[in-house]
């Protein structure tokens, strides 16, 4: 039972971490895959599906421009014959600055990349989706969108904003057969979380990464991949709108988790 | 990917119809061993022969969840004729009434929570011990859209399913030390027969219209998230409430 057979999928910030791990499970789950991103490892991502049988184009854009989100979609349609699946995953982390200190250059820079991209996949992935009556649209949200701590401030706020874009788009799409809905992931390790990674294994306190969470750990690009494949496909029919944290329980427990367990 | 729950012992609550039956019958389908449960043995009997004909793996057990003694001879019963531990536990059996407040009556509440509240703390405690042994294992809950956004004469009805979510998220901070996952469902309307048999054409035509899907749901697209939390695919998802409304609780009007 493959899940996305026949569907058409672009995956943007393709090149690594969750959107990697996405664009391989969509292929394996039967998908055509548009592998999107801004580096060379793009075409990686894309000639691993290729490896495995599968199909799958690259695209070396930056998907948080206005006119390149309208190409993607333009190319996913020429390319691949459609587009079913849009799963909107380019993001930045923003800086650790002093509150106090934090300038409206970077807030509108993390917003742009962020959030904006969401609309911008919403509205120009939306614009066919609706014509054709049908699609799934997920957007990259973040556990630090629901708690403080998880996060830079910038790119917790940018996240809510996209917690509340998934809802409202679902909203206007009443009545096309698409649904918009958000993934949310906890600490994984990915391109943006390199450095909190690397940091704890200098240190040597690499076995604590994730123990605020219930579960006890980090979470794997894979995982978060699944979760995304389960949104795209028709296995989520009638989820729309939806927050889905993938997050080994932090942001559904008590937030004194190290006192607490 | 196609069998998900392949040879794991699956114990769904509530499966003679609807939406419990679609979760046994698409568990099923992704592999697993099937052992139904239902308070009403005359019910489940066809139910689980219908399976068996599909040619999956299925037991019937007649039990009411919400007598502990009962519950843990049950899960020991399980273990023995399927001589294996049980894998995943989807807590589906409910038994409600829908009042207003003057006319709810002590043995209505007593039962609702006896099924709905008791029952879950009674699997759970019989299943984990299973789960821990087999190395992990996954716990479904079927909450309700009511439990945050009740809907009229819901009163005890809403405090029931607010319940399932919380029981089910303590649980989740205690069993993730045994790699056991526990997450929640929060349906919307779906279109079972005895959920539609409680309102009129025109009532089920406006609430239709509110929903963004603009349809109720299917019992098998609770089914489908249902064996996406149980698998491995969920490996990562610990105390989430999943809500599949069709968008029904999003817009403000």
């Amino acid at each position: 039972m493959r899940r996305l057979e026949g569907k058409r999928a672009v995956v943007t910030g393709g090149g690594s971490g969750i959107g990697r791990a996405s664009a391989i499970r969509f292929a394996r789950e039967g998908a055509a895959v548009l592998v999107v991103g801004r580096a060379g490892n793009t075409e990686e991502t894309a000639a691993a599906i290729r490896s495995e049988g599968e199909t799958a184009s690259a695209l070396i854009i930056d998907a948080s421009i206005e006119e390149n989100v309208a190409e993607i979609v333009r190319r996913c349609v020429s390319e691949l014959g459609g587009l079913e699946v849009f799963f909107a995953n380019i993001g930045v982390t923003g800086t650790n600055t002093p509150l106090l200190e934090q300038t409206v250059e970077e807030w509108s820079e993390v917003y742009r990349i962020n959030t904006i991209s969401c609309f911008l996949a919403i509205k120009y992935a939306g614009r066919h989706m609706t014509a054709q009556g049908y699609g799934s649209i997920i957007l990259t949200s973040s556990a630090a969108s629901l708690r403080a701590n998880a996060g830079a401030i910038s790119y917790s706020a940018s996240k809510a904003a996209v917690n509340n874009l998934a809802q409202t788009a679902a909203n206007a799409f009443a009545g096309t057969g698409v649904r918009v809905n958000a993934v949310l992931p906890g600490l994984v390790e990915t391109q943006l979380t390199r450095k909190v990674f690397e940091d704890a294994r200098a240190r040597g306190i690499e076995a604590k990464l994730g123990h605020v969470t219930p579960m006890k750990r980090p979470g794997r690009s894979e995982e978060i991949a699944a979760a995304a494949a389960f949104l795209a496909s028709d296995d989520s029919s009638y989820v729309d709108g939806q927050l889905l944290s993938v997050d080994g329980g932090v942001s559904s427990t008590h937030p004194y988790g190290r006192i607490a367990l | 990917m196609n069998s998900r729950l392949q040879d794991r012992v699956c114990v769904v609550t509530g499966a003679a119809r609807g939406i419990g039956l679609a979760i046994a019958e698409r568990f099923g389908r992704e592999g697993g061993r099937l052992a139904c449960v239902d308070v009403s043995a005359r019910r489940l009997e066809p139910a689980v022969e219908g399976l068996k004909s599909e040619g999956f793996e299925a037991r019937a057990y007649g039990v009411d969840v919400g007598k502990r003694e009962d519950v843990h001879a049950l899960f020991a019963q399980i273990e023995s004729e399927f001589a294996a531990p049980v894998a995943v536990l989807v807590n589906n059996a409910v038994w409600a009434r829908f009042e207003p407040l003057a006319q709810i009556e002590i043995e209505t509440v007593e039962r609702m929570f006896a099924v709905g509240v008791h029952g879950l703390i009674w699997t759970t405690q019989a299943a984990a011990p299973q789960m821990e042994r087999r190395g992990g294992g996954s716990i479904v809950n079927l909450s309700s859209v009511s439990a945050f956004n009740p809907a009229k004469d819901s009163i005890a009805y809403s405090a029931l399913k607010a319940g399932v979510v919380g029981l089910s998220r303590a649980s989740a901070i205690e069993l993730s030390a045994k790699k056991i996952r526990v997450n929640v469902i929060a349906p919307g309307m779906i279109g079972t027969p005895a959920s539609i048999a409680q309102f009129d054409e025109a009532t089920i035509a406006a609430r239709q219209a509110e929903m963004p899907a603009g349809r109720f749901g299917e019992p098998e697209e609770i089914a489908a998230l249902a064996a996406f939390l149980a698998s491995d695919d969920a490996s990562y998802i610990q105390g989430a409430v999943v809500t599949a409304d069709g968008g029904w609780t999003i817009p403000a009007r």
